[in-house]
């Protein structure tokens, strides 16, 4: 078997679907698609879906995670083995357990490998904070799996593609969870994940005032300022959602500017998806320099300004 | 009122180191409680500081590192009255649904009002224990749990963090609530709550007083590898006189674009 007979897709998240029917379509013969309405359901048929099942209009004291015995029956009324994607959010991560358990199904969170081998999916996700992957076989008839983003190419979308969803019936879960209220986030200006440039303190740079040459280095290159874990745990100079590392955020920019970091393997699971690493730190053995394209050996207070004032001319 | 908070047992990250072939050594690693898991515990802490009629139970299930005296110590110190494990080696390396499975059975047998967990364990990471220990209890079970709102003999209201939203929710008891690292920062215990802990009690048990068979997983962890290390240029200019920076912020520039 090179590709799964079934697999069903869901995304709570519009923006997710195009990618999640990538990887459908590769993996399988035949997609079917639960969706939200009917705009959703046309774009489903326009990505390639086989067939598209119509959840409705969702009351706002119901969570979508309460939809798992509605999708269980849709799912095992198709047949007795299926792979089900589902987009790496936390919403789909709740439902992907619930379906898990329901369908007595292997389940791995936040795929960011997925590969069919001996008739088994076999899925690879960080584990150790980043320090390594797991490579986990599903052995299941059912397999669940919610997939990171990046990981496939979007499908392309083919405007002669139609057809109409078939709506799905709300089986009531036996413990509803209520929905009271829900709001949008406040918006935290901080993105480093979306970051093009990033430049890093470690602890390094000697004491919080001394951030300040650092900031004004990030400012004239138009970067954003990220840190090392001492930085935002132990001294708490700076704010942890800027902490890069193992347990902090994981990054992609094109470049990884690292002030004052030695560089342990902690904190480079962080920043090795940088396209280019630079380095500042005065000890000539930080083992930094062993990840860093470019690296200057010296006294940050002398090069950090220096470079600042380069910049600007 | 009983609450169970889960942890796990894990090894200390900081001290793994990466082998030549690309696999981990954890032999210098000692373990210690999965950090999301001590906001468990503290949440329920928490919730016995406004309601002095909670009775908190740590609870565990893994392999023999659970039989530390000074681990055990380590648990009770945060605040729980008392430790339940499930141990016996093996179970170390238990993935989520039969760990689940493990939780559920000791749970059922000391009996809970309400269940708190971390969010994933440092280690594995699969986010999935407390949802699955809620399905193969029969109650209902959230995860990204960032607050506590209201308790109630009947609810729980509780404030979830989701990529774009929060939400407030409401569910019935017993519950399982899994809770993400935004809930609180974990206290360090004094002196008085180290020195305390010795006389809390311990149950330890095993499947067997559980009535657990073989519970066989649904997956199989085939390797587990450090990614492979992406080749970097290597240019280090050494000393910080004029000419070295300028030759620095030249590379610098042709990377801004």
């Amino acid at each position: 078997m090179s590709k799964f007979s079934t697999v069903w897709v869901f995304s709570d998240t519009a923006s997710r679907l195009p990618e999640l029917m990538g990887a459908a379509r590769q993996l399988g013969e035949n997609v079917r698609v639960i969706v939200q309405g009917n705009e959703p359901s046309a774009q489903a048929f326009r990505l390639g879906a086989d067939a598209a099942y119509d959840l409705g209009t969702i009351p706002a004291d119901r969570i979508i995670e309460d939809y798992a015995d509605t999708l269980v029956q849709a799912i095992k009324s198709q047949g007795a083995s299926a792979l089900v994607l589902l987009p790496a959010t936390r919403r789909c991560k709740a439902l992907s357990a619930r379906l898990g358990a329901r369908l007595a199904a292997g389940v791995v969170n936040d795929a960011n490998e997925l590969v069919l081998q001996d008739g088994h999916l076999v899925a690879t996700h960080m584990v150790y904070g980043g320090l390594a992957f797991g490579k986990e076989q599903i052995t299941t008839p059912y397999a669940v799996t919610t997939l990171n983003s990046g990981v496939f190419e979007a499908a392309t979308e083919d405007s002669a593609r139609t057809g109409s969803a078939t709506p799905l019936e709300f089986v009531a879960p036996k413990n509803p969870i209520t929905c009271v209220s829900r709001n949008a986030k406040q918006s935290n200006s901080v993105d480093l994940g979306k970051a093009r440039l990033v430049v890093s303190v470690g602890r390094g740079i000697g004491n919080q005032a001394n951030i300040s040459i650092a900031e004004a280095l990030s400012n004239a290159m138009g970067a954003e300022l990220g840190c090392s874990r001492p930085v935002a745990e132990n001294e708490k100079w700076m704010e942890r959602e800027r902490y890069v590392g193992i347990s902090g955020i994981m990054i992609k920019p094109e470049l990884y500017l690292a002030l004052g970091i030695s560089g342990q393997i902690q904190h480079m699971v962080g920043a090795n998806g940088a396209q280019i690493i630079m380095a500042i730190n005065k000890d000539k053995n930080a083992p930094i320099f062993q990840y860093a394209d470019y690296g200057l050996v010296g006294d940050l207070m002398k090069i950090v300004p220096a470079l600042t004032e380069a910049l600007k001319r | 009122m009983k609450i169970i908070a889960c942890y796990k047992l894990i090894p200390e990250e900081q001290d793994i180191t990466v082998n030549g072939d690309g696999t981990l050594n954890l032999s210098k690693t000692d373990a210690k409680i999965s950090q999301f898991d001590l906001n468990a515990i503290e949440a329920a802490c928490a919730l016995k500081q406004q309601n002095s009629d909670i009775h908190i139970v740590a609870m565990s299930t893994g392999g023999e590192a659970l039989a530390n005296p000074k681990g055990r110590k380590d648990v009770l110190s945060r605040g729980p009255d008392e430790l339940i494990v499930v141990s016996e080696p093996g179970l170390e390396n238990a993935l989520p649904h039969q760990t689940a499975a493990t939780l559920a059975a000791a749970a059922q047998k000391s009996g809970f009002d309400l269940i708190l967990c971390g969010d994933g364990s440092a280690d594995l990471y699969a986010q999935q224990v407390g949802l699955l220990l809620g399905e193969a209890l029969g109650v209902s079970a959230i995860n990204g749990v960032s607050r506590i709102i209201n308790l109630s003999d009947t609810q729980i209201q509780v404030e979830r963090t989701l990529e774009d939203e929060v939400e407030t929710l409401t569910l019935n008891l017993p519950a399982v609530v899994a809770v993400s690292t935004d809930i609180n920062a974990p206290q360090i215990p004094s002196m008085k709550a180290i020195l305390g802990a010795a006389k809390k009690p311990v149950q330890a048990w095993q499947s067997a007083d559980l009535g657990l068979g073989n519970v066989s997983s649904y997956t199989t962890l085939l390797s587990v590898l450090a990614p492979q290390q992406k080749a970097r240029a290597r240019v280090i200019i050494e000393g910080d006189g004029e000419d070295q920076i300028a030759e620095f912020a030249e590379h610098l520039r042709k990377v801004i674009g």
